[in-house]
């Protein structure tokens, strides 16, 4: 991200408010050529996601490895390595669960993966006649892939890794500690199984969707396939506002509730929120931390540079402000004025997702239709 | 589970190396194509918030356009007579009846002051009344009024819907009953007539009503976890079976059901797909048609650019075709065959057995934007 000086900063935010407002893309242009949309789909989806998926299997591999050597010999080093564990796993996961689509959703891999939103608190009540009855079918590396997707994956291993009580139990010697780790464990595999199919199906899900044309039934064009990723930038974003942001919010600051935030017990929900940020930039820009290249994303379609640079400033907006912020909203909710700063944080992400309805959807010609907006 | 397949694959009248041939083989063998005589019609839009009643042939090839004074929804059908209903679109003030053949004006329908139309109509068997879904929006009460079309379309009734917000209705079999979905919502005109003032209580439900008396015969509702599944689009079999769909209020990540099938006095029964169909539904379906056997129901789902396909009497998901912006559908005179339409303008026949999409070639279907309902006149 180029570094803009305070007035080009003025100007752009400026341009980017009138855009906002409705002087942005006339309604009468000429249809993008479906091809433009082709190398758009290649570079994302062959080039950008792959080492993220790549990195999420190793991410899971080692959270597997560290909770069987953890198990094997439990000191509070090695609870303290698992738990870095589960952070780099859930960094990356984060970064990727905005990509709903292909066998990221296929066999509810993204439920397994992460059992979330739970709004009806499932996971809970079914952890805790779990640990009253103990099954074995929860220590089986490979049977447990049956059990109830809330109890086989990130919120499950968050549970025994971070909950005070739980994480207490890990150090004994006693049935609880022994359960504990078996079920640790089992997750952990399950997860680096789960990762490792999502990497493999991949490569022939992003060929169905470069390929895209009239010969194929999956996707008739080229800018079918690419409302896709348009889809996963724009439900991503409401995601944040609707689930992680307005749940825990609730009415007002007497209503809130962080244990309603995702990932409330190993306390990262607002980071989760910035790692969604970057999966979700990295379909506008094409970049993905240290993989893809810049303007390659959506942001190719985009034909004008004023609004290509506003969007980009006020995205980097959003994510200075989550920057200013602790990590999770229990810390937030906190502080004196948290609740407020929360609002705040709130408001940009809607402001950025109302940039991201009309201005990078209007302009790329991804967003709407006449029927799927209508409503009725 | 071997059985099933067979008894489906009998009633579609095929074996298993039919199945490979070709959609335009099987249609090129056929000795009368009564479809390529079918006429379409549906409600469209243009590019400047213009909107139109429109027919087109089995081609694509628009035969007609007639201006609308604000954007239509569905068209019902007078048997055995020229006559069209299009009520406007929710919250609806204008209902016109057209001229099948030539798009021309016959007569309208005055809206009362306190009551808005909701965009579906439809005809007893003998033509003589027509029923329309309209909000009390004062009393949030959801009406089905009656117009005597052999007396200048006067109102001549109206009856509770026993729900709020209702939209689709049609006639039971029996000719003398008419299934509504109650879609839940509430609206008012004060507050633009379509936001759901009342996502938090909202009671969706299929209700059939004696169309003579308006007295409730039975009802139905989901689970109340699935309040939220706005029950809106329904199509009935010839035994009485409805196929339903829903759009769902909540949020996107929500894992719901959104088709159902009710046998009256029983419950509603959900079908769900496969995991990677059921998310490109997109928690919204926005019409529904039995085929030709009535064995088999499409559901568009136009936010997911899919139209899913299903097997009534075996209870499961059959296949999807992309469709982008697809919504409208109509059975053509084939098991398993559709006409779908779409808001980019296209058109497809489908087969939903064989998984085959073939586009309508004539352009001219191009230029408009086909909206959420399709109605076919067999010629």
């Amino acid at each position: 991200m180029p570094i803009l000086c305070r007035s080009c900063k003025a100007t752009l935010l400026a341009a980017s408010t009138m855009l906002a407002i409705g002087l942005a893309p006339p309604g009468a242009r000429a249809d993008i050529p479906d091809e433009n949309y082709r190398p758009v789909l290649e570079h994302l989806l062959t080039v950008v996601v792959p080492p993220k998926l790549d990195a999420l299997h190793d991410a899971t591999t080692d959270l597997s490895a560290e909770m069987d050597d953890f198990c094997a010999a439990p000191d509070q080093d090695g609870l303290d390595q698992a738990r870095k564990d589960f952070h780099t796993a859930m960094d990356i996961w984060q970064e990727i669960q905005p990509w709903r689509m292909g066998p990221l959703v296929a066999n509810g891999r993204d439920q397994h993966i992460e059992y979330w939103p739970d709004k009806h608190g499932t996971a809970i009540r079914q952890f805790r006649k779990l640990m009253f009855n103990k099954p074995a079918i929860y220590t089986d590396r490979e049977k447990i892939a049956n059990t109830s997707a809330a109890l086989q994956g990130l919120p499950a291993i968050e549970q025994v890794l971070f909950d005070d009580k739980l994480s207490a139990k890990l150090l004994g010697d006693d049935e609880d500690a022994t359960f504990l780790c078996g079920y640790g464990m089992a997750i952990g595999a399950n997860l680096e199984r789960i990762t490792g199919e999502l990497t493999a199906e991949w490569p022939d899900f992003a060929k169905s969707m470069v390929e895209a044309g009239p010969d194929s039934m999956d996707y008739p064009d080229a800018k079918f396939a690419a409302t896709d990723l348009y889809r996963a930038l724009h439900e991503g974003l409401l995601i944040i506002a609707t689930q992680k942001l307005a749940r825990p919010m609730g009415d007002d600051a007497k209503d809130a509730k962080a244990s309603r935030a995702e990932s409330p017990t190993s306390k990262r929900s607002l980071r989760n929120i910035a790692h969604n940020l970057t999966g979700l930039f990295a379909i506008y820009d094409g970049k993905w931390g240290d993989t893809g290249e810049e303007g390659k994303g959506l942001a190719a379609l985009i034909d004008s540079s004023l609004m290509d640079r506003s969007f980009r400033l006020n995205w980097q907006n959003v994510i200075d402000a989550l920057g200013d912020l602790p990590p999770s909203i229990v810390e937030l909710l906190d502080q004196p004025d948290g609740y407020q700063k929360l609002a705040d944080f709130a408001g940009q992400i809607s402001f950025i997702n109302s940039l991201v309805e009309n201005d990078v959807g209007g302009t790329t010609q991804l967003g709407g239709g006449f029927n799927s907006l209508d409503g009725d | 589970m071997k059985q099933k397949r067979r008894e489906f694959l009998k009633l579609m009248g095929l074996g298993g190396a039919i199945t490979l041939l070709p959609l335009d083989a099987l249609r090129a063998a056929t000795p009368t194509a009564v479809e390529d005589r079918a006429v379409y019609l549906s409600t469209s839009g243009g590019d400047n918030h213009d909107y139109y009643f429109s027919a087109f042939n089995a081609m694509g090839k628009v035969l007609y356009e007639q201006p609308l004074p604000g954007r239509g929804h569905d068209l019902g059908l007078r048997p055995n007579h020229v006559d069209v209903a299009a009520v406007e679109r929710r919250p609806g003030l204008y209902g016109l009846i057209f001229d099948r053949h030539t798009g021309a004006v016959r007569a309208k329908l005055h809206c009362p002051e306190d009551r808005r139309f909701y965009g579906h109509a439809v005809y007893s068997n003998d033509g003589r009344h027509l029923y329309v879904t309209e909000n009390d929006f004062e009393h949030a009460r959801g009406v089905v009024s009656v117009w005597d079309a052999k007396d200048g379309y006067r109102r001549i009734a109206e009856f509770d819907s026993f729900g709020t917000g209702p939209h689709e209705l049609h006639l039971m079999p029996d000719g003398e009953s008419l299934a509504i979905a109650n879609g839940g919502l509430q609206t008012h005109p004060d507050r633009d007539g379509r936001t759901p003032l009342n996502l938090d209580s909202m009671e969706p439900n299929l209700s059939i009503i004696d169309r003579r008396s308006g007295k409730l015969l039975h009802q139905a509702a989901l689970k109340a976890d699935w309040h939220q599944l706005s029950i809106r689009h329904l199509d009935i079999a010839t035994d009485g079976t409805i196929a339903t769909c829903f759009q769902y209020q909540g949020a996107l990540n929500d894992q719901m059901p959104l088709v159902g099938l009710w046998v009256p006095g029983k419950d509603i029964r959900v079908i769900e797909a496969p995991d990677n169909v059921q998310y490109r539904m997109r928690q919204y379906c926005g019409s529904i048609r039995f085929d030709a056997s009535n064995q088999v129901f499409g559901v568009s789902c136009p936010r997911g650019g899919i139209i899913t396909f299903w097997d009534a009497k075996n209870f499961k998901f059959l296949t999807h075709i992309p469709v982008p912006d697809g919504c409208g559908i109509a059975a053509t005179d084939r098991a398993g065959e559709f006409v779908g339409t779409s808001g980019v303008g296209s058109g497809w026949r489908m087969d939903a057995i064989r998984r085959k999409r073939v586009e309508l070639p004539d352009d001219s279907l191009k230029k408009l934007h086909w909206d959420h309902h399709l109605r076919r006149i067999p010629t």
